[in-house]
């Protein structure tokens, strides 16, 4: 394990460092908070940031497992391709957006807009969510295990939502099916994968009402 | 305007071979995508059935091998009846049966205030004395990210094809454009439909993938643009190309995002897009990873941390606030600024937004350069004029109005061969531009298209030559405001230019722009 403090760095000196040097023993990173857009495009490796993150953590990430201690800012994981992020604490605004493959798993609460736009990664937050949350998805599984505010699921193209508790309001084109062999399973083994406490079975699912909802 | 009931269709019925053979020839109705003609199975007669059909592209025509059919506008219906003309009552018609808004492909029509009204002041005893066009140089280059990153892009001549994405052209329309920028040594964009791999090679000047050496000289460069809907990108694709353009509007519709019909949304374009096949793909008005001016700052320092810092950044405008959307995006780190203005083009677009809403070109420039003065960046970060340029005249002027170059949008479509028929939405491009159906696609063949587009840049550079010299200068860059006139009172309002015969500004533009604006600042 290597252990760096980037307090007195800039995010292309960090960000450089990472890229050339994550392929073996995991990377720890302190006092990290400050940078914005760390760990961007990574291709490989595993990261472990120690304490907070800034706004734009792993954008672009393409293959680098990416954890993170306590909170991060908005957009996490923003436009990922593909590898792992995880937060042990909460997520700002809009976290897990553009997704096009990947894992981004929140143990905290998320807040507005989060996996909007996702169009192929998995989404797991274990707590509650604000507001717009899988606004526009194309693809892929977003799960909230806590709660969900207003327009949840709005405007749902493609791709599977599930909601363990209850959401404020359901958003535009989008609807309520049952669950079948095949997401309990997937369910379960996200569950167990990451070390969360849920019964699928109690999970609601929601799906698109029509992938070519009537725009004009 | 809607484009419904504006044209007359007619058929010389003494020289169409089906009205003199009835049943030996039905090329109108095979080529019409709208459905204008139909063939009379019991005769054998050709009729034309649906005159409100015909947009005017005029593909009937080109391809009737009696050269029997006329397609003109209905112009006498927009003097007699104006401002009820019929394609206004075939509108509202329209909206009353359906209940949906007009869209429309192409731009806006009818009369905004244009480069036409500007004169170009030529050099006599008074200024710096003519150059020859003839025997001497001049220097046409302009270099974008010269002093900000490692890999700036040197374009050969003032011009762009602006962002123009695959899914919106063919995917020959595009490689058209991309070989003709190798041709030429200018930039083509991907626009937000994601990156075809063979833009790559062929806007370098390579036959394929694996060629050493180029078909095409000088080469030209391929801008990856970064758009509110994010379809195709990811950290390779911005790697890719030579430039990133960060899409914040456009010229045809500002405050809104790309309009992509289903009509539109094929097998290959659902695959790069991510949209089920037939479904509309609407992108976002804004990007829902920006809040602030902070996060577009951020945007931009990881968009560079990705690259490596070897790429320019644009940044692409609507036409809103000049000043204060240019200073931002200079605020925000940009190499260019590409700014749009009222005419430019779309694939698609509500109706009444084309037509009514933005800046005219013409406005856009004068604030955007007194917003590049103001910040000391002037000529340093570039400002590329769009929206409504139709030749090396325009360009021309909007050089000297002070943008460093200019981008040919719908110029480009046209000398592909495109009619302007508004209707690029529909997907039935005859052309095989716009569309997505091979059958049309089959009669553009990319290699033609780029030596046609590539021959109008070559043509549009001349003129600007001509002119730049003229007006006694040897470079692109020395060229300013004093080398044009306004014709009309609006134009000297809109631009700042002195007046013809006045001779001097407006008395509201002697302190500039920016003072009268009180700093540009006051516009949010």
């Amino acid at each position: 394990m290597v252990t760096r403090n980037v307090n007195s760095l800039s995010l292309h000196e960090v960000n450089t460092y990472l890229r050339s040097t994550a392929n073996g023993a995991p990377l720890e990173v302190n006092h990290a908070d400050q940078l914005h857009g760390l760990a961007a495009g990574m291709k490989h490796g595993e990261i472990i940031i120690n304490g907070d993150a800034g706004d734009y953590l792993g954008v672009l990430n393409a293959g680098a497992t990416i954890r993170v201690t306590r909170d991060t800012g908005n957009y996490l994981a923003d436009n990922m391709t593909n590898g792992t992020v995880i937060v042990d604490g909460n997520a700002g605004f809009g976290a897990a957006q553009y997704c096009y493959g990947g894992t981004v798993v929140i143990r905290g609460n998320a807040g507005d807009f989060t996996g909007t736009m996702n169009k192929g990664a998995v989404i797991l937050i274990n707590g509650d969510v604000g507001d717009d949350v899988g606004t526009y998805m194309l693809k892929g599984d977003l799960i909230v295990i806590g709660n969900a505010g207003d327009h949840f699921a709005n405007y749902l193209i493609r791709g599977t939502i599930f909601l363990g508790g209850e959401c404020r309001s359901l958003g535009h084109n989008t609807k309520l099916a049952p669950l079948n062999e095949d997401d309990l399973a997937r369910l379960q083994g996200y569950f167990e994968k990451y070390g969360i406490q849920a019964d699928p079975a109690k999970f609601k699912k929601f799906i698109a009402a029509s992938e070519k909802p009537f725009y004009h | 305007m809607p484009i419904v009931g504006a044209f007359c269709v007619s058929i010389n019925r003494e020289i169409c071979i089906n009205a003199k053979m009835p049943g030996k020839c039905a090329t109108c109705a095979d080529v019409c995508p709208h459905n204008v003609y139909a063939l009379d199975l019991a005769n054998g007669e050709m009729n034309v059935q649906n005159f409100n059909a015909c947009v005017g592209c005029r593909i009937c025509a080109e391809f009737c091998p009696a050269n029997a059919i006329r397609i003109n506008p209905a112009e006498p219906e927009y003097y007699t009846r104006y401002p009820w003309t019929f394609s206004t009552i075939e509108e509202i018609h329209y909206k009353a049966q359906t209940g949906e808004y007009m869209l429309r492909g192409f731009g806006t029509t009818g009369q905004t205030p244009n480069f036409d009204m500007i004169t170009v002041v030529p050099s006599q005893i008074a200024s710096p004395s003519p150059r020859d066009k003839y025997r001497e140089e001049c220097d046409m280059e302009v270099i974008i990210g010269e002093d900000t990153c490692e890999q700036p892009m040197v374009l050969k001549q003032p011009f762009v094809w602006p962002a123009m994405s695959f899914g919106a052209l063919s995917k020959e329309a595009k490689l058209a454009l991309a070989i003709a920028a190798a041709q030429t040594g200018i930039a083509t964009n991907t626009g937000e439909g994601g990156l075809l791999p063979e833009e790559v090679w062929l806007s370098h000047g390579y036959s394929d993938s694996r060629a050493t050496k180029r078909t095409w000289d000088p080469g030209g460069y391929v801008v990856i643009q970064w758009s509110t809907g994010r379809w195709g990108v990811s950290a390779d694709y911005l790697n890719a190309g030579d430039a990133v353009e960060v899409k914040i509007g456009q010229g045809a519709k500002p405050g809104m995002g790309g309009h992509l019909l289903g009509a539109k949304v094929t097998e290959e374009v659902s695959r790069v897009r991510g949209v089920p096949v037939g479904s509309d793909a609407l992108s976002p008005c804004r990007y829902y990873d920006v809040q602030s001016l902070d996060d577009i700052k951020h945007m931009v320092a990881f968009i560079r941390d990705v690259t490596d810092n070897q790429k320019p950044i644009l940044f692409k405008l609507g036409p809103s606030r000049p000043y204060a959307d240019v200073a931002a995006c200079i605020e925000a780190g940009a190499d260019a600024i590409s700014l749009d203005g009222l005419v430019g083009g779309t694939g698609c677009s509500p109706d009444a937004v084309t037509q009514g809403v933005g800046i005219p070109t013409i406005a856009c420039i004068p604030p955007a350069v007194q917003a590049l003065k103001d910040h000391g960046v002037h000529h340093k970060v570039k400002l590329i004029a769009l929206g409504g340029i139709r030749n090396g005249l325009d360009a021309y002027k909007a050089l000297a109005l002070g943008a460093d170059a200019v981008g040919f949008g719908s110029a480009a479509e046209v000398a592909l061969g495109c009619r302007v028929c508004y209707a690029c939405h529909k997907g039935n491009c005859p052309y095989g531009i716009t569309s997505q159906k091979p059958e049309f696609r089959s009669r553009l063949d990319p290699v033609e298209g780029g030596r046609r587009l590539a021959n109008f840049i070559h043509a549009c550079s001349e003129e600007v030559k001509i002119l730049t010299m003229l007006s006694g200068h040897v470079s692109i860059k020395e060229l300013s405001p004093e080398d044009l006139r306004a014709m009309d009172l609006n134009t000297a309002a809109m631009t700042g230019l002195k007046l013809v015969g006045y001779d001097r500004s407006l008395p509201m533009w002697e302190n500039g722009y920016a003072v009268q604006q009180g700093g540009g600042n006051g516009h949010n």
